[in-house]
């Protein structure tokens, strides 16, 4: 082997801690569940069979296709509007719709799962107004179905449509527009023949990102749906808990992923003909394994773009041609947000409420859940403990993500790319997937139930959110700066410490940020490794909705949702300490 | 012209380099010498080998095959940051998270000298490029112009034996490029630097340079001081590239010469050694040593000092430029004209 060979080969070596967790942790086990359901090693499809037999399952399988298209379906329709009318808002207005869409997105899902209850419970919110109003006289049955399951994932799913849509808007050269009305097209002309083409691989990168977390999940079906809106998820997770049958499990499994991967084929493909992208011409191939991974791959593309979306900052575009906003617009976006934001609004309402239930509007004012929440160890304790693993796993992925995306980034596109699928992997499949390989990895090295087993398993996620968020910081860093370094005499590891370092020091807060919430709002994986041990924060919270439900969960819940908006301002600050500025430079900013 | 002293040792020495990327050689069994103080140029179309030739030089490249050698010391081995060289980048690559001055004391930092000299020798160079008020910004704050004078400040601040250009002024509009290409000028001679730039621009090349390498397919086609590349091509790439060229390639017409036309040659004629004039005017007194064609104008372009005309003769079509003068006649498409050109113009260019 040549030298050449040799030093090209380096920087992949960076990324090896990464992968070897994802292996002992995730991919081993993974295809030893593969094995399992293939019955392996006599090797037959009898539990394929035996699953599409009967008649629940297969029910189940379609209900599940049918929630996520129906809500990605509605994201779709309320996203693109408002992603439109965000992207043609002046510069100003524009970040901060952007900071309001992001803070619910960083919100704890289970938070968020849990102020629907209390919006739509029978003595939630909306009942408790119309019975005030006199509209009804008995509360509707508002929870519970599937409707309210709708409700709570569109409002959840609704961001990571919006951000990839508002990007690739932004992106959009409104110029391209002017020009078509110069040449006679009626503004709904020019707006279907310019601007609504340009933006499909927005809508593509959000739909498929959108349709993808549906298909696997859980958390808020389960919380809101009733018994005959099982999704998928919520089945394995009943199987698992019933009878830990490997074969059936894991054939379940593999059939949720299964879908994925062809659903993901379907889209990427039905929509990559049209839209003129020819960035990533794909080979026509009647291979169907190479065409799925590379609507696969493009599919870890895209959910790179939505993270972009997030370096808003960089990519604020001047919009020259600012429209007259009628007033209809303006409470459209307006009613949008406070979709977005009204669960969070409702649960600090809420955690001060003097009640003993979940009324709402509450009946009084008062500390006592606040209260309750810091009396009562079993929270403390379950705090104290996500706060210790939170922290860990921040700490470990952050470092081990960063190296593998500044490993990646060095390498050559086709390999750079099959990695990074093999690394995103853990956020792109199924949480109870994911949760049931993990189980199986920690279970070989008797970590099941240890602080250490379930920091890993966060690390899993938490790893794949660093390297995608650095790997997007690093893709836009300008490699001659570190050419440049080195023609002054910088050593590699001056280089990286004197340039690198400092000016992809905000993606990495971004990674470190998506780790720690990844890890702090944990629940499908945390319960399958936890071994019933171990009790961090989000279990108790999931198992406080599931039995309970006191006030006490608004309260920690209150608390959490200001977690994002700490953490936003800390990067805020890392990103404008870090900006070219005379006044703001400090002299020793790079020591 | 700034004359190449000769008699100065060789500081820069490609051996026989050839650079594969996979099965394509970017550059293909390159040889060349560098002199001391030499400000040598690498010219070229885009694709041909010019950039990844530097890189070679600066280091961030390794070669396939061959050698570099400067000092007469062979570098294949050593990476870029234990080379003594400053380097002007394309976008000038400051550092866009430290100020101008701070990004001046980067190279000195790097080479361990202390704070009080490194100050010292930050504000005269700060001094030198007129930019004394400027050393608080950050890059960005800058214009175009003053941006690159930093990067320049920077290559050459910790004196380095060889300074390494790409493409150092293609950024820059018109006006401001040829008032950067004289202070460039006056910086070589005044810090008798050993310079390489690569550039696509042959008017920053024919102007900056003692002596222009030529390349096309990672090869070089030609290398000459530019006087001589301009008058004397040797092939048809280089006349066409460098300037406009007539090919006089099967015109129809005896080319008449002093010299022997070599055989795989084809005549060549720049179009400001062609005069154009009325058929019938008087010949001139020198007419022994010219020829001259009838041809038909067809077309003419005004460009300011200049009058560009394209004439067809028989098939050949002619480019003629002609400095605007005062009682000079003026053609319009369709009138007939007589080309005239002194024999000793032609030059034979391989095909």
């Amino acid at each position: 082997m040549s030298i050449p060979q040799k030093l090209s080969l380096k920087p992949v070596g960076l990324a090896v801690p990464a992968f070897a967790i994802l292996l002992a942790v995730f991919g081993i086990p993974m295809i030893r569940l593969f094995l399992t359901s293939l019955d392996a090693p006599a090797f037959s499809l009898a539990n394929y069979e035996a699953f599409f037999r009967q008649g629940a399952n297969v029910r189940v399988l379609f209900q599940t296709i049918e929630v996520s298209l129906v809500v990605t379906a509605i994201c779709v329709i309320i996203g693109y509007p408002t992603a439109y009318l965000m992207a043609s808002a002046p510069k100003n207005l524009r970040t901060a719709l952007i900071v309001l869409v992001v803070i619910p997105y960083l919100t704890s899902l289970l938070v968020r799962t849990y102020a629907w209850i209390v919006i739509l419970g029978d003595r939630g919110m909306v009942n408790n107004v119309l019975l005030e109003l006199g509209l009804i006289s008995s509360p509707l049955p508002l929870i519970y179905n599937r409707m309210a399951v709708y409700v709570g994932m569109v409002q959840i799913m609704l961001p990571l449509m919006i951000l990839p849509l508002v990007t690739v808007m932004v992106s959009i050269d409104r110029s391209l527009v002017a020009a078509a009305r110069s040449m006679g097209a009626q503004p709904s002309a020019a707006f279907w023949r310019v601007f609504f083409p340009l933006s499909l691989p927005g809508v593509r990168s959000g739909s498929l990102l959108v349709f993808v977390l549906c298909l696997g999940f859980y958390i808020t079906p389960a919380a809101l749906g009733g018994l005959r809106d099982a999704m998928l998820s919520t089945f394995i997770a009943a199987q698992v808990e019933t009878s830990f049958n490997m074969a059936r499990t894991a054939t379940s499994a593999f059939i949720l992923l299964g879908i994925a991967a062809v659903m993901l084929a379907i889209f990427g493909l039905d929509l990559a003909g049209t839209q003129g992208r020819a960035v990533r011409p794909m080979p026509e191939s009647s291979w169907k394994p190479v065409r799925l991974l590379s609507a696969i791959k493009r599919f870890s593309n895209e959910l790179a773009a939505s993270y972009r979306a997030k370096r808003w900052n960089a990519k604020l575009y001047q919009a020259s041609n600012i429209r007259r906003r009628t007033i209809a617009r303006a409470v459209f976006v307006v009613s949008v947000m406070l979709f977005l934001l009204l669960p969070s609004v409702v649960v600090v309402i809420m955690s001060f409420s003097a009640g003993e239930f979940l009324t709402f509007p509450p009946p009084g004012i008062s500390l006592k859940w606040y209260r309750s929440f810091f009396d009562d160890p079993s929270w403390t304790g379950a705090a104290l403990t996500s706060v210790e693993i939170g922290v860990a796993v921040t700490i470990l992925s952050t470092i081990v993500g960063t190296l593998a995306a500044y490993g990646l980034n060095r390498t050559s596109p086709k390999l750079r790319s099959i990695l990074t699928l093999l690394l995103l992997a853990p956020i792109t499949l199924p949480s109870i997937v994911v949760g049931i390989s993990a189980y199986l990895g920690l279970l070989s090295f008797g970590l099941i139930g240890t602080k250490t087993g379930i920091a890993l398993t966060h690390s899993l996620g938490a790893i794949a959110y660093v390297v995608v968020i650095v790997s997007a910081t690093l893709a836009s860093f300008d490699r001659r700066l570190e050419q440049a370094a080195m023609s002054m005499r910088a050593g590699p590891l001056q280089t990286f410490k004197r340039v690198t370092l400092p000016l992809i020091r905000p993606g990495i807060m971004g990674g470190a940020l998506f780790a720690f919430l990844h890890s702090f709002d944990e629940v499908v994986k945390t319960s399958l490794v936890s071994g019933l041990s171990i009790r961090t924060l989000p279990l108790k919270m999931w198992e406080n909705i599931r039995h309970e439900i006191d006030p006490t969960i608004a309260a920690v819940a209150s608390l959490l949702v200001l977690l994002p908006v700490l953490w936003l301002a800390a990067i805020y600050v890392t990103w404008w300490r870090s900006r070219p500025s005379a006044e703001h430079a400090l002299p020793d900013a790079a020591a | 012209m700034h004359i190449v002293e000769f008699q100065e040792p060789v500081q820069i020495e490609f051996r026989n380099i050839t650079k594969l990327y996979g099965a394509v050689a970017a550059v293909n069994d390159l040889s060349l010498a560098v002199r001391r103080g030499e400000f040598l140029t690498i010219l070229g179309p885009s694709g041909s080998g010019k950039t990844t030739t530097l890189m070679l030089l600066a280091g961030f490249v390794a070669p396939s095959k061959g050698d570099i050698l400067i000092g007469g010391k062979s570098v294949a081995a050593v990476p870029s940051y234990r080379r003594d060289q400053g380097i002007v980048f394309q976008s000038y690559a400051l550092f866009p998270h430290l100020t101008v001055r701070r990004n001046l004391e980067f190279p000195l930092e790097m080479r361990g000298m202390k704070p009080a000299e490194r100050i010292k020798r930050v504000e005269r160079i700060l001094e030198r490029v007129h930019l004394n008020d400027f050393g608080d910004r950050m890059p960005s704050q800058l214009s175009g112009g003053q941006q690159q004078r930093v990067a320049l400040a920077r290559a050459l601040i910790a004196d380095p034996p060889i300074l390494l250009l790409d493409e150092p002024l293609g950024a820059l509009d018109r006006s401001l490029r040829e008032q950067m290409q004289v202070e460039l000028k006056v910086l070589h001679k005044e810090f008798a630097i050993t310079t390489v730039c690569v550039t696509h621009d042959q008017d920053e090349a024919l102007t900056l340079s003692d002596r222009i390498v030529v390349m096309r397919d990672g090869r070089i086609e030609q290398i000459d001081a530019p006087e001589m590349l301009y008058d004397r091509p040797a092939t048809r790439f280089v006349a066409k590239f460098l300037g406009e060229a007539n090919i006089l390639e099967n015109p129809g017409f005896e080319i008449e010469s002093d010299m022997v036309q070599p055989s795989g040659t084809v005549a060549m004629l720049r179009p400001e050694r062609i005069c154009v004039a009325p058929p019938a005017s008087p010949k001139r007194a020198d007419s022994h040593q010219r020829q001259s064609v009838i041809g038909t104008v067809a077309d003419m372009i005004y460009a300011g000092p200049l009058r560009k005309y394209h004439v067809r003769v028989g098939s050949t079509p002619f480019v003629v430029r002609e400095h605007v003068a005062a009682g000079q006649p003026v053609f319009r498409a369709g009138d007939e004209v007589r080309l005239e050109w002194l024999r000793s113009d032609v030059r034979f260019v391989s095909a």
